[in-house]
């Protein structure tokens, strides 16, 4: 099982979801909501998997948080 | 790694990832979300908070990479890092020189604004522009067959026929 933390005040809890949405059919995400971060635990059939899951899971987060971000400043 | 320092730099040489530590002084949030949008296709990326600033751990996408291959992709990553910090600074120094050159471009490019009795001693009635060459015809104008009243294309325009 790997935990991906996504802190706040650099991600946006909109994309975060968006992301969870989009790769929920990979694997078994979980996500948490603590003060600081958006917490998404990810499992899937093998840890080669997961990793692919995680990572592709997080860059589609932070491109989506980056855009919006970019987006409200314009 | 050879060419970063130790104290910014560890590797997670097992899950073929590498962190780096950017010290929040010297590179703004902007650059750091310049440089991790441009790495997005190459490598996975995420941020985190550090206490000295942040913390972008790079991942490689494909498992079976060559570690050795992680040293220039965090070349090139602080190399990025730096041009988005550098144009990050030109952009807010010259905020002033950009807005009012824009203004000017925008202005002089709608030009002086038509006064109401400007409009009204405005001729409509006259033709916009001659055209002896048909020019600005349409094709079924110019081209049309002639109907039966003898007059050509739909409009009943003179074509090039006569």
């Amino acid at each position: 099982m790997r935990e991906l933390r996504f802190d706040k005040t650099l991600y946006e809890g909109t994309q975060v979801d968006a992301a969870v949405k989009l790769y929920a059919g990979y694997g078994t995400l979980t996500l948490e909501d603590s003060d600081a971060a958006w917490i998404v635990r990810v499992e899937a059939s093998s840890r080669a998997r997961e990793r692919r899951l995680a990572g592709e899971l997080a860059n589609y987060a932070l491109g989506l948080s980056i855009r919006t971000r970019r987006e409200r400043e314009a | 790694m050879q060419g970063l320092p130790p104290s910014i730099l560890s590797a997670d040489l097992a899950d073929n990832a590498v962190a780096i530590t950017v010290d929040a002084d010297l590179y703004p949030l902007d650059a750091i979300y310049g440089a991790s949008f441009t790495f997005l296709d190459r490598c996975f990326v995420f941020l985190e908070r550090s206490a000295s600033g942040f913390r972008v751990t790079l991942g490689a996408k494909d498992p079976r990479t060559d570690p050795a291959a992680l040293r220039p992709l965090v070349g090139e990553f602080a190399n990025e890092l730096l041009a988005c910090a550098w144009r990050a600074r030109i952009t807010e120094k010259n905020r002033a020189t950009i807005e009012a050159v824009t203004m000017q471009a925008i202005g002089g490019a709608m030009g002086p604004a038509a006064s109401l009795d400007e409009l009204e001693d405005f001729d409509f009635s006259e033709e916009p522009f001659e055209d002896p060459l048909g020019i600005a015809m349409s094709w079924e104008e110019k081209y049309g067959k002639k109907s039966s009243d003898g007059v050509d294309g739909a409009d009943g325009g003179d074509g090039e026929s006569e």
